[in-house]
């Protein structure tokens, strides 16, 4: 049952990403690119990996596509005709893919937890996550969090206004 | 009966319940803030239809079913016919995680009173909660009109920057409740709620939660007197229906996250468990409509100023300050 | 049978479409997604090796992936704003001389 799982979820990552990597307007892309992070999320709860999988909804899915969102949108980067025609054809491939989606999540949380394909029968708890994460890599984690506030101050100076900009130079009035 | 038949058909009524408790629920909660929005301005509300107004909901659901469905024509269909789907069943499926009562005693076996314990809930109710975006995001991008889209870009930064706050007042609660389970948050404030062992928290939770919802003070993406309608200008019928009882919803299940997160859920003295829980739930609702009768609407540029300089910043320091206080009082072994 | 084998191939195919995308399209913003997509093949490779070796590492690599990421889009998003600004465009053909 999780071979079909497996092989359902990779289907649908696959074609998401094909159509992502093809799509004209921008927008699209950005949804194709969402149902294969979902398919993705899926397969890493399979592999008993619940929390990255929560994340992996959560800061890419949740997050950072929905930067990319903003920005296309506030760019106005989309053609500007909206494509006309049979809508219901040329979204054929979003209904099944967020339906075969659905259906793996509804297979995945009805069936036993924990029975992970082949390999050890792993299952990483949000507490073992803890341990490792802050105890091993305590370091790391300190120098990825100076890389966010690096990250942060960047985008505030790299995206900072014209009138900002004038304001620091002095010669505004 | 085989057992996993009993757990199906529990699982289903549960299901039952809650789907007909939401909706009903937003139904008269529409009602509930028109008729105290109007007590507040000096008028009656609603009170035609119906002993005191009572049918009003349904009249509202025929009205709407009944009006025109209508599709701008450069609109691109398929996003513009699901993104109110997906506004209300994003706000529908979170409240699968909330208990909302404690385990009762059925057929001389436990059944706990939340459709699916996860044991990561709080992470399923922030993924839903940032999935929400797209419901208005989308709807307003497909709408291909100014105003829409004015709308959904401000929904879509309101969103992100507030929901970073409402994470990070969670946080604290995950730190002493030691779990990311729903349930075990509840039973973790069975002595004191966490409101009250740690209020920052739980105020910067609340304006978050207000935020989250779009309501005044923060309705910024639907401002009717700047940009008409926002992200549903252009929506009509039963598609606006949809966006309207999604948001209905969204209180509902923001004010029950609350209530789990922070008021002690179904703890409480005397009445039982359940009841409890729906009284705290109806008065962090009330709390909305209360702050929609009285605050008047942020600037756009306050809205961001408040919530990445005011915030997330305090947010940030609650949890360091929450994780140096719970150290001190139990210092790690090893 | 599932083997760690069968995600490798998937995580590679993955690797592979980001790149053809890194490299056939010419949307600045498209090219960022593809390369988001390159890593979470990177981050499916991982939590596969970490599944199969029994090692909590592998998950906690992707966490440090999943940071780099935002940070990443972060800094891209706000130079692709920038650039819009000064070009009125964001066709990476656009970006061949580096100034302006």
């Amino acid at each position: 049952m999780t071979a079909a799982i497996f092989y359902i979820l990779s289907a649908a990552a696959l074609l998401a990403t094909l159509m992502a990597i093809t799509r004209k307007n921008p927008v699209h892309a950005v949804i194709y690119l969402v149902h294969a992070f979902f398919a993705l999320a899926l397969i890493f709860f399979i592999l008993g990996a619940p929390l990255v999988a929560a994340w992996e909804v959560i800061i890419y899915a949740g997050a950072i596509m929905v930067l990319f969102l903003f920005i296309i949108m506030m760019l106005e980067l989309t053609p500007g005709e909206a494509a006309r025609g049979p809508g219901w054809q040329r979204w054929a491939p979003v209904i099944l893919l967020s339906g075969s989606i659905v259906v793996c999540t509804l297979l995945l949380m009805t069936a036993e937890p924990q029975a992970g394909p082949g390999g050890p029968n792993f299952y990483a708890s949000p507490r073992d996550f803890g341990y490792g994460l802050f105890k091993e890599y305590a370091l790391a984690v300190e120098i990825v969090s100076f890389q966010l506030l690096f990250a942060a101050v960047g985008a505030f100076y790299v995206g900072r206004g014209e009138r900002t900009r004038r304001r620091a130079r002095g010669d505004e009035r | 009966m085989p057992e996993w038949l009993v757990t199906t058909i529990l699982i289903l009524v549960k299901l039952g319940f809650v789907f007909f408790l939401l909706l009903t629920g937003a139904a008269y909660m529409v009602l509930a803030e028109r008729k105290l929005l109007g007590r507040m301005q000096l008028r009656y509300g609603p009170n035609r239809v119906g002993p005191f107004g009572l049918l009003q909901p349904l009249a509202d659901a025929v009205k709407l079913v009944t009006k025109e469905d209508f599709i701008p024509s450069q609109a691109d269909k398929f996003l513009f016919f699901i993104a109110p789907g997906i506004a209300a069943v994003t706000a529908l499926l979170t409240f699968a995680v909330v208990p909302f009562g404690p385990p009762i005693r059925l057929f001389g076996r436990e059944v706990p009173l939340v459709i699916c314990d996860l044991n990561i809930g709080v992470l399923y109710f922030l993924g839903l909660s940032s999935l929400a975006v797209y419901g208005v995001t989308l709807g307003g991008w497909a709408s291909n009109s100014k105003y829409a889209l004015l709308g959904s870009i401000r929904a879509l930064s309101q969103l992100i920057s507030y929901e970073l706050s409402m994470g990070l007042a969670i946080v604290p609660v995950v730190l002493m409740a030691r779990s990311f389970s729903l349930t075990n948050i509840v039973n973790a404030q069975a002595g004191l709620p966490f409101a009250i062992l740690n209020p920052p928290a739980f105020l910067i939770f609340l304006v978050s939660v207000l935020a989250e919802s779009k309501r005044i003070p923060f309705d910024l993406p639907e401002a009717e007197n700047e940009i008409v309608a926002g992200f549903h200008t252009e929506y009509s019928g039963m598609r606006f229906g949809l966006f309207f009882v999604g948001e209905y919803i969204n209180v509902i299940i923001l004010s029950s996250m609350v209530t789990v997160l922070f008021l002690g859920g179904w703890h409480g003295p005397l009445l039982p468990g359940i009841v409890w829980f729906f009284l705290k739930v109806g008065f962090i609702s009330f709390l909305f409509i209360w702050t929609r009768g009285t605050l008047p609407r942020l600037r756009y540029d306050q809205l961001m100023h408040f919530g990445w300089k005011i915030l997330v910043p305090l947010a940030l320091v609650n949890v360091i300050v929450t994780g140096a206080i719970l150290l001190l009082l139990n210092p790690a072994k090893g | 049978m599932i083997t760690v084998n069968h995600y490798l191939v998937l995580s590679a195919i993955l690797f592979a479409l980001g790149t053809f995308g890194v490299l056939t399209r010419r949307n600045a913003i498209v090219i960022f997604m593809c390369i988001e997509l390159m890593l979470n093949a990177v981050n499916l490779s991982f939590i596969a090796l970490s599944h199969h070796l029994g090692n909590l590492d592998g998950q906690i690599f992707v966490f440090f992936v999943m940071t780099v990421a935002a940070a990443e889009a972060a800094v891209g998003l706000a130079l692709m704003i920038t650039f819009f600004r000064n070009r009125e465009s964001i066709e990476v053909d656009d970006i061949s001389m580096l100034k302006w």
